[in-house]
């Protein structure tokens, strides 16, 4: 993911001052085993997250980390693992001690899309991992050039012809998103896949594509500048930032689809540990600052809580797999 | 045109926290470039780990300023131990050298300030008029549009790169293979990773890049300055006379034209446009046989069409996202790592960014112009450093920025393997360079291509049938059968208009 935004990272290091938060970094990885669970927590708080800094996922870990050090006492560090759309990352995290003080910040789509197109072996499942509590959700939202004849989801079935399409990548939720809408309104689609959203973006703006399928924030400049006119979100219900765009579930679609993001530690943590995580996290959902952040980047707050996360994530992975497998639709991979 | 975010990108530059990285840029990578064999790419892969926690802007200007220090750097060595930083700077050498022996080092290097400034000077200011034009084109550049730019860009980078053309395209098509490594980006599938899952997504451009010119170039030089520890000189006198800036205001003035336009094309524009300038004057001086014993028009001309090159040579990444050599390729990482995609959108949706960076090039040269005068005595020293204490001081820069970059070991293997792979590349008369580029290209190459298959399901006629495309690809066509003609015609007439100073060249290449 080259094409990422990127706000503020404030501090500025020369040679000496990187290595000593390296080394710094690296003895916080290594915590004694002996840190009770009562006096929780006691030193820095490690938070990875498995994509480049200045993603969405980046931006959302660093603004709960900015409320950390008030909400539980003690701070909290950001640290990217990028790869393999954050499955390093994560199992990384699910091999380390349930202290608390090594947490993730987990993609849905990690559990419910990208394991239909991954091997067996790279398959990141909930099982390894305890959730604190669900974050936020992140919408997509399908956009045509300003000029295009399509307007709504029926002026495609209408079109009678092939409708090329962006997608952001293999295995992504704009993917899928895109082959089920094709699929279940019967429009002869051609899926070009890009890197992501910007990309996506710049397509449907210079008329390489007809339509793309991208997250709300990537979209939102463009669409309020008039280069590009919404289609379709994909939530479940209608999003407050686009409130007069149709979902394609009320066209009827069955295509509930959302970005939700959720913080997790490895399993097995002690009750305690969990338990003062979630009440920081709550502070941190009351706080001003983080809640004008997700009305900044277009995110919907989704704080349920972990047993809720897991069910409803569950629930997604099987409603994706039965959707595809219904549709006959291949997102690619190895079968 | 519209001047104003033209304004607001000094105003970018001129805040202190961005004026000072820009300072310390040229410094450091003055420090670093001076050192010989380590040219501009080299110096930006080694210190690129400082930028990573700066804010965008300000890492680019620190950046840039570490480019202008370094092609300096080279300068510096080229004059003073017939060592040039990199090839741009070989024809330096030719009279810089000479000069330096005469006890005339001061001068040489001081018009070679000046020369490198103007340089710069002209072709920041045809880039600030013809950039907007470029992206202006932005939107008609889709997926066809990139292929044949890409496919472009590989042949000239194979063809036009330094020595052996044989050895550029093995090393061209190395990288190519290097680039299929991962997931395929259309079908999902894993291609070579053999099960490792920190390969799912390639290799990274980053380390390979650190390794090859960064280790590569620390494990080559401790090498070769072990078999030759250098004499010192002494560096007196550089503020230029009144009569050599007569003898070198034409030089100066036609390397800067020449180089900006040579510079433009992807492969080396650097090189070609400093060896282009050297030929023309020494062709239209009134006494051509000083050349070559200490001419000052024979630095004057060659550092001024270097630095043109160099600077313009930021048009195509800026505005096509698309790196011309080795050190853009450099750069192109460097943006990347910073979250911003260069490419046609970036003058319209990041301008703050688009015109600081253009901006502090300004800046940045007359910082190097105003400190390189005073300072050389101070740079040259660092020349008499051992390595054994410069060498393991470099050495951990790279390893720790290649950790940082997604902290994993990982990153650091890769350093380390691609480290050992420059240097026997070099060592068997390889030139890394199109290794490296043809590593990024060939990515691009194999996306758009693939991609504008797809927009037009499978019919080729329609991707090659766009104008855009279809004239990329007669030019394409063109520099392909173009050499073949040419060696024919001069074969047939038994002239050859550059064969007096590209004799000269091979001789002071120090690879």
């Amino acid at each position: 993911m080259f094409w990422t935004r990127r706000t503020t990272r404030s501090t500025t290091l020369i040679a000496t001052g990187a290595a000593v938060a390296l080394t710094a970094s690296a003895c916080g990885g290594v915590t004694d085993g002996t840190t009770d669970a009562d006096d929780y927590p006691n030193e820095n708080i490690r938070l990875t997250v498995g994509q480049e800094a200045g993603g969405s996922t980046d931006l959302i870990a660093r603004a709960i980390a900015d409320e950390a050090q008030s909400a539980l006492g003690t701070s909290m560090t950001v640290e990217n693992q990028p790869g393999a759309n954050g499955a390093i990352a994560t199992q990384d995290v699910a091999s380390q001690e349930p202290d608390g003080y090594e947490l993730v910040l987990l993609n849905a789509s990690l559990i419910t899309v990208t394991s239909l197109v991954v091997d067996e072996d790279e398959e990141v499942t909930l099982d390894d991992l305890d959730i604190v509590a669900g974050l936020s959700q992140d919408d997509y939202i399908m956009v045509a050039n300003a000029d295009s004849d399509i307007e709504t989801v029926e002026d495609m079935v209408q079109a009678d012809r092939t409708i090329s399409y962006g997608t952001t990548g293999v295995g992504t939720a704009s993917q899928l998103a895109q082959l089920l809408l094709m699929e279940e309104a019967d429009i002869a689609g051609n899926e070009v896949p890009f890197d992501s959203g910007a990309p996506a973006m710049t397509a449907v703006m210079g008329d390489q594509v007809e339509v793309a399928t991208v997250q709300v924030g990537e979209a939102m400049p463009q669409i309020e500048a008039g280069t590009v006119k919404p289609i379709v979100v994909f939530s479940e219900d209608r999003i407050d930032y686009l409130s007069d765009v149709p979902t394609a579930v009320e066209e009827g679609y069955e295509i509930p689809i959302s970005q939700y993001r959720a913080l997790a530690l490895p399993a097995g943590a002690p009750d305690e540990v969990i338990e003062t995580l979630r009440e920081g996290l709550e502070e941190v959902f009351a706080s001003e600052d983080y809640q004008q952040f997700n009305e900044e980047h277009f995110l919907t707050p989704a704080e349920l809580d972990g047993e809720e996360v897991e069910e409803q994530w569950t629930e997604y992975a099987e409603l994706y797999a039965e959707l595809v497998e219904e549709n006959d639709i291949d997102l690619g991979g190895d079968d | 045109m519209d001047f104003a975010p033209v304004i607001e990108g000094f105003g970018v530059v001129l805040q202190p926290q961005n004026f000072l990285f820009c300072l310390l840029g040229v410094i450091v990578g003055m420090t670093i470039g001076v050192l010989p064999g380590l040219g501009p790419a080299a110096t930006i892969a080694i210190l690129l780990p400082l930028t990573y926690t700066m804010e965008p802007v300000t890492a680019i200007i620190m950046l840039a300023g570490i480019f202008y220090g370094a092609i300096y750097g080279g300068t510096v060595t080229a004059v003073l131990l017939k060592l040039p930083g990199e090839t741009s700077s070989a024809i330096t050498a030719l009279d810089g050298y000479p000069m330096g022996q005469k006890g005339q080092a001061g001068k040489a290097l001081g018009i070679g300030a000046l020369g490198s400034f103007l340089g710069g000077t002209i072709a920041i200011i045809a880039l600030t008029m013809v950039a907007p034009i470029i992206a202006g084109w932005a939107l008609r550049f889709g997926p066809p549009e990139y292929a044949a730019l890409t496919l472009l860009g590989i042949l000239l980078v194979a063809t036009i790169s330094n020595g052996n053309m044989l050895k550029a395209l093995v090393a061209a098509a190395a990288g190519l293979l290097l680039a299929v490594i991962g997931r395929d980006g259309f079908t999902g599938e894993l291609r070579y990773t053999a099960g490792n899952l920190e390969l799912s997504d390639g290799l990274q451009f980053v380390p390979i890049a650190m390794g090859v010119f960064g280790l590569a170039e620390i494990l080559y030089n401790l090498e070769k300055r072990h078999l030759a520890q250098p004499k010192p000189i002494k560096v007196d006198k550089v503020l230029p006379s009144g009569q050599d800036l007569k003898q070198s205001s034409g030089p100066m003035a036609r390397g800067g034209i020449l180089g900006f336009f040579l510079g433009i094309l992807p492969g080396g524009g650097a090189t070609v446009s400093s060896m282009v300038s050297y030929g023309l004057e020494k062709r239209i001086s009134k006494d051509p046989k000083r050349f070559g014993k200490g001419a000052i028009e024979g630095v004057a001309g060659p550092e001024t069409a270097n630095n043109a090159a160099a600077t313009s040579s930021f048009i195509p990444l800026l505005t096509l996202g698309i790196p011309a050599n080795a050190t853009m390729a450099v750069m192109f990482g460097a943006l990347m790592i910073q979250g911003i995609a260069p490419g046609p959108q970036l003058v319209e949706s990041n301008p703050d960014l688009f015109w600081g960076v253009v901006n502090s090039m300004y800046i940045g040269n007359l910082i190097l112009l105003v400190l390189a005068i005073p300072m050389i005595g101070l740079f040259v020293r660092i020349l008499y450093v051992r390595s054994t204490i410069l060498a393991p001081i470099t050495l951990l820069i790279v390893c720790m920025g290649a950790f940082t970059i997604s902290n994993r070991f990982f990153e650091v293997m890769v350093v380390i393997v691609f480290g050992v792979l420059g240097y026997l590349m070099k060592k068997f008369g390889f030139d890394p360079a199109p290794l490296v580029l043809a590593f990024v290209l060939g990515a691009l190459l194999e996306d758009n291509f693939r991609r504008a298959l797809m927009m037009f399901e499978g019919d080729i006629s329609q991707v090659a049938g766009r104008p855009i495309t279809l004239t990329l690809l007669a030019v394409f066509l063109l520099v392909l059968i173009l050499p073949v003609v040419l060696k024919m015609i001069t074969r047939h007439k038994n002239l050859n208009p550059l064969s007096d100073s590209s004799t000269e060249t091979e001789e002071t290449h120090v690879r």
